[in-house]
Order: structure tokens, then C-alpha cells, then sequence
């Protein structure tokens, strides 16, 4: 489990590096995810310390969110001042943009949906 | 004199000055939201961030500790979220093998959703009369929240806001998620994971895993593709217009 954990952290400080001086506009964590993935494409399999890791991570990535939303309350006087854009935006977008994608997804292809 | 056994105020002192009770906070808020999410039979109105956050919120206040001496200790949970972002990788690359055939419909999907996220969130603030400073927040807000507030920073928004958006997208994402493709008549459990993942990255992935293992995969496709689309088109987009 360390030896993933190691693998990941170090790819996570190469995309920092990276992202610090030649692709400023894409921030570190996704420069290293990135790398890692092309990084497991050439070597062709996932270890199992990684996968251990990886998944570990991302199935309590609801969790990681926890500290940054707590932040609302910071900006809750002003929110609460736009109410009625802020949950319209919310709303609208979300609703919209599932529709977008699943709408597209079904026209592109086509009859081969109803097979899966 | 014998020692005597700290008063319960010193002992406050104490640990309100350690990361430990920003740390126990923010785990057992979030262990309170899993299990009532479970309890209510994995409901999309019970999200477990949504409870986790309102919990921690609601004790915040209660006990007077300002966000910034908070976050001081559950930075180290918030750390975790670039190392989460990089290992994304791993369910991208397991996804990679299921793009085959596929990957014209997905990547028409991926621009429709994420113009679709950026048009509508932007041009709804704007037209409702929202602040600049928040509509301004509203253009990362479809990208998983640890690129977003690293697209938010490059384009002069505020992080923070970026974030608060991004996971109220995820858990609205995944709370209405159900009945919007049920109203368009999504019916393949690849499409209906992609376009949530598309609209509502890691909360809404999370959400798709917990309904179908081939959603799940396919979400976490769509995070991962968006996010990095986001983090390069965004900054590109803003750039271009005018204000």
C-alpha cells in the first residue's frame, strides 16, 4: 500500500513541477494525472499497491470536498444576497448539462445504446 | 500540592489549538452522512457531502471557530484532493479499454456537457443580475473541485467560491441526476454514468458508483476528461471574452 501511495505522491510532485515552469496554465494535480496515466498506459498494467490506493482514494473522494465547502459559510452573507441567481445557476446548469451530454450520447450512437 | 486534573476549558484550549479537532470533525461529520446515507436506502437527497458539510458548518458556528483556524487543520484532508485528482489516472486508464467504439459519441458528449455547464451557469447568473465576483465562480464549476480552484486561481476567481459551487453542482448532479436522464431517456448504464460524471465529477461519480459499476467507471471517464479539458479550455475561454 505504501509503495502505491509513493508512486502516486510522486507523480502528484512531478505535476507540480512541471505545471510550475513550463505549463502554468494547467494546474500540478492534473499535469501528474496526466503523467501517471501515461506512465500506466507504457507500462500496460495497474499494481496492485496502486490500485489498492487509488481506489481508496477515490471512492471516499467525497470526503476530500469536506474542508473546501465548509467554506460557504464564509461567503454566505453575500450568497444569501444572490440567492436567486446563484441556486437558478446551480440548478439550471446541472440539469442542462446532464441532459446535454446524455442527449448527445444517445444521438451519436445511435442504435448501439439499447444493445448495452 | 498534588496535580490537579485540568480543567475541561484547558483541555479545549488545547485541542481547539491541534489540527486534531479540525480532523475528528470533519471524518465523523462525513462517517454521520455515509451511514445516514445508507440508512436511507443510498437516497440521492441524503448526500453524504451535503450532510458532512452542514454538520461541520452548523458546529462551527456553534462553538465560535472562525473557517480559517478550521481549515487550518483539515487542510490535511484537503491536501488529499490533488492526490486523489492524480490518481484519477488509475480509473481513466481502466476506462480507456471501454472507449473503443465509442469514442465519438463520448467526446461529443464531453464538449456538449461542458459548454453546456459553462453557457447556461454563466449566462443564468449574468442575466439574473448575480455579482461579477460570483459569476466569475460559476465558469469552473462543472470540473471536479480541486482542478476547478486551480482554473478558478488562473482566471482571477475566487477558489474558495469555485469549490463551493463545484461540489453544490456535484451534489445537485447527483440528486436530480436519476430523473433528468430518466426525462430524456437515457437508458444504457455507460451513457447515463458518463453524462453525470460529465455534469457532476467526483460527487456525482461517487453517486454513479453507488447505483452501477459500469456508470461508476465511465463518471469517473468523464471527470477525469473533463477536468483536464477544463483546466485548458477555461482559462482559453475566459481569455477570449470581452469584460
Amino acid at each position: 500500500m505504501i509503495a502505491g501511495l509513493v508512486e502516486i505522491l510522486i507523480f502528484q510532485g512531478l505535476g507540480e513541477i512541471v505545471s510550475r515552469f513550463a505549463v502554468h496554465f494547467i494546474p500540478g494535480p492534473v499535469v501528474g494525472l496526466v503523467l501517471f496515466l501515461g506512465w500506466l498506459h507504457v507500462r500496460g498494467s495497474v499494481p496492485p499497491a496502486v490500485d489498492l490506493v487509488a481506489s481508496a482514494l477515490t471512492r471516499h473522494l467525497g470526503l476530500l470536498f469536506v474542508p473546501a465547502a465548509v467554506g460557504v459559510i464564509l461567503f454566505w452573507p453575500h450568497l444569501k444576497a444572490n440567492l436567486l441567481p446563484v441556486v437558478a445557476a446551480l440548478v439550471g446548469s446541472v440539469v442542462l448539462t446532464i441532459a446535454a451530454a446524455a442527449v448527445v450520447l444517445r444521438v451519436f450512437s445511435g442504435r448501439s445504446s439499447d444493445e448495452a | 500540592m498534588k496535580p490537579e486534573f485540568p480543567d475541561i476549558h484547558e483541555i479545549w484550549v488545547y485541542l481547539s489549538g491541534s489540527p486534531l479537532l479540525a480532523l475528528i470533525l470533519t471524518l465523523a461529520a462525513y462517517q454521520v452522512g455515509l451511514v445516514a446515507y445508507e440508512r436511507l436506502g443510498r437516497n440521492p437527497l441524503a448526500n453524504p457531502v451535503a450532510i458532512a458539510v452542514a454538520l461541520v458548518a452548523a458546529t462551527l458556528s456553534a462553538i465560535d471557530m472562525p473557517y480559517a483556524k478550521y481549515f487550518e487543520g483539515a487542510q490535511f484532508v484537503h491536501f488529499l484532493l490533488g492526490t486523489a485528482t492524480v490518481a484519477l489516472a488509475v480509473p481513466i486508464h481502466a476506462g480507456l479499454r471501454e472507449l473503443r467504439g465509442r469514442v465519438v459519441p463520448l467526446f461529443a458528449a464531453l464538449v456538449a456537457g461542458g459548454a453546456t455547464s459553462i453557457v447556461s451557469a454563466v449566462g443564468i447568473a449574468h442575466w439574473l443580475g448575480a455579482d461579477p465576483s460570483i459569476v466569475a465562480a460559476f465558469y469552473a464549476k462543472s470540473v471536479t473541485a480541486p482542478i476547478a480552484m486551480g482554473v478558478a486561481e488562473r482566471i482571477h476567481a475566487s477558489p474558495t467560491l469555485t469549490a463551493v459551487f463545484a461540489i453544490s453542482t456535484g451534489i445537485l448532479g447527483a440528486v436530480f441526476a436519476r430523473f433528468v436522464l430518466d426525462l430524456v431517456g437515457s437508458k444504457a448504464w455507460w451513457q447515463r454514468g458518463f453524462a453525470l460524471g460529465v455534469a457532476a465529477h467526483g460527487i456525482g461519480t461517487a453517486r454513479a458508483f453507488s447505483v452501477d459499476a459500469e456508470a461508476g467507471r465511465f463518471a469517473g471517464l468523464a471527470m477525469g476528461l473533463h477536468g483536464i479539458l477544463g483546466a485548458v479550455v477555461i482559462p482559453l475561454v475566459v481569455r477570449w471574452i470581452p469584460g
